[in-house]
């Protein structure tokens, strides 16, 4: 349903945290993405025109990378782009079939590709785009937040995390809850100063955004070389080293 | 914003479509229309759902799966374009019973009440199309004060110059106070277009790119490398741009033909020796500058997530 849930007491508020410092850029959060969603539950994400001029395709995360003079010297900042399951989501409101909903027991936002018109009026609603149409299916398709794996008690333990999470070389992608201020990824967000993108918009984007750090060492000017030997000594080998350098 | 072909005559269309059957119910209610303007209503009721099918049916390209477009009536209660499917088919209903009503007696005061309920109808339904651009937070160029009561002032003109194709076609002459109308709206919608386009020519861009990734404030950021090298969805869709020269011209080409050639014809149809041709004149002239400016309703709208991608929004 498009309408927003009444989010009981306590509930859960899933998301990631994805630290702009560490994030090396590599995309294997993305391609583990595409390989995981392409299967399982969600499947399939198609691709168009795969080995020809114009490759195209749905994907959940893309990678950008940026120019910037963060932490105090110029530097690159490679900024992972997904679904931020957002507490105030246009994508669902303005579904006029009820396709586009957020679950109110962990705020995760979904969509039921049944009900889907691909009418992409969510697309145009979320300012992050995070929704891409599946042109061969005709239905919106965007981030689960791996809701076929989170949950899924076939998998060990610890591969209970999203796909982008469990495959991040850097550990640059954190998963938990949000709305618990003692969890991980909440510390994190504290003491790292995690930030919601375009805050103005009033989205409430629940996935955080660590910025760089300080990326400049503070180091003492060098100084010249000191010569090690003094008095007699040094003027002789002084005039060793010119004798021999002729 | 790219400019969908299904998109644009939908709301051209239907806005044609329930102009006109807000002006038949407007002058009915008022007591302007003679019950010997049986036939005029009639075709005008006739052609007014014309319009407004035809642009229904072409929203009916932009899904995806229309199988399924039956589902978008059930979600009015957050989505306007779901109350934008309700309003648009509760029209018909309340415009055949009005047509019918006024067949059997245009002063009977049920005629009048059912002529104002068909202009809140039909502008209502405006209103909601409307509303589905202007409720669009990430489109400065679409979610501002100007979109909602430029829609209804542009339905509200389009359908003054259909009402004056139609009358001249059934009663011989446009008649004064329908050319008067329809000059007034032609004028209005003219200084409506001029203001919004100062508006989005005024405005600041929504974010900048560091704020879009959630830098610190006074940290610049520049693209380096996009995520893939072809076109995407989001690229195609969110990305579109129309060169700033292309935009001037279209702008004065709708000014021209979609705004003040009407106005001139419709003063001049009610003078003409061949009123007809004058009336179909304008509305043709409107027809497709109101396309043009359509298009470019569209065209010139930015979104904020071609910034990922180093875009102007």
């Amino acid at each position: 349903m498009s309408t927003l849930p009444e989010r009981p007491q306590g509930a859960k508020r899933l998301g990631l945290v994805i630290d702009l410092d560490t994030c090396v850029g590599c995309h294997a959060c993305a391609v583990n993405c595409k390989e995981w969603n392409t299967g399982g539950e969600a499947g399939i994400l198609p691709d168009y025109d795969k080995y020809g001029p114009e490759p195209d395709g749905v994907w959940f995360n893309r990678i950008h990378s940026y120019e910037t003079d963060a932490g105090g010297c110029s530097r690159t900042v490679n900024f992972p782009r997904s679904c931020l399951h957002c507490e105030n989501p246009l994508c669902v409101t303005v579904c006029p079939t009820g396709a586009s909903y957020k679950r109110a027991e962990d705020g995760i936002v979904l969509v039921d590709t049944d009900k889907c018109i691909g009418c992409q009026l969510c697309a145009w609603a979320c300012p992050y785009g995070a929704r891409e149409l599946d042109e061969k299916a005709g239905v919106m398709r965007k981030c689960t937040l791996c809701v076929d794996r989170i949950y899924n008690e076939s998998l060990p333990q610890e591969e209970r995390v999203p796909a982008c999470v469990a495959s991040c070389p850097a550990r640059a992608r954190h998963f938990g809850d949000l709305a618990d201020p003692d969890s991980e990824v909440s510390k994190l967000v504290k003491e790292r100063g995690g930030a919601d993108l375009l805050p103005g918009l009033g989205y409430q984007p629940t996935n955080k955004y660590l910025p760089p750090r300080r990326a400049t060492i503070p180091t003492a000017p060098a100084k010249p070389a000191a010569s090690g030997a003094t008095g007699i000594g040094a003027a002789l080998l002084g005039l060793l080293d010119r004798a021999l350098s002729r | 914003m790219r400019p969908a072909a299904s998109v644009v005559l939908l709301t051209t269309s239907t806005g044609f479509g329930f102009g006109l059957l807000a002006w038949l119910g407007a002058y009915s209610a008022l007591g302007l229309l003679p019950q010997q303007g049986r036939g005029l209503l009639g075709a005008g009721i006739a052609v007014a759902l014309l319009f407004t099918s035809t642009g229904l049916i072409a929203s009916m390209f932009h899904l995806e799966r229309k199988e399924r477009a039956w589902r978008a009536f059930t979600q009015w209660r957050t989505s306007w374009l779901s109350r934008e499917g309700i309003a648009a088919v509760l029209v018909y209903p309340v415009a055949i019973a009005f047509g019918v009503a006024f067949w059997r007696g245009a002063a009977l005061p049920g005629t009048r009440v059912l002529g104002a309920a068909t202009v809140v109808a039909s502008l209502g339904t405006v209103y909601c199309t409307a509303m589905i651009y202007a409720s669009l937070k990430p489109i400065r160029q679409w979610h501002n004060a100007h979109t909602a009561p430029d829609y209804l002032l542009y339905a509200v003109f389009s359908g003054a110059v259909l009402f004056a194709v139609v009358r001249t076609a059934a009663l011989g002459s446009p008649g004064a106070v329908a050319s008067a109308a329809a000059a007034a709206a032609a004028a209005a919608a003219l200084l409506a277009k001029r203001a919004y386009w100062r508006h989005i020519d005024g405005q600041a861009p929504l974010a900048t790119l560091a704020g879009a990734i959630g830098l610190p404030k006074g940290i610049e950021a520049r693209p380096l490398d996009a995520p893939h090298f072809t076109e995407n969805f989001i690229l195609r869709q969110m990305g579109f741009a129309i060169a700033r020269r292309h935009a001037a011209k279209l702008r004065s080409l709708a000014l021209i033909i979609g705004f003040a050639l009407p106005l001139a014809l419709s003063v001049l149809g009610e003078f003409a020796p061949a009123p007809l041709a004058a009336t179909a004149l304008a509305l043709a002239c409107a027809a497709l500058g109101l396309a043009v400016e359509r298009w470019l309703f569209f065209a010139e709208a930015t979104h904020v997530s071609a910034l990922y991608y180093g875009r102007r929004i």
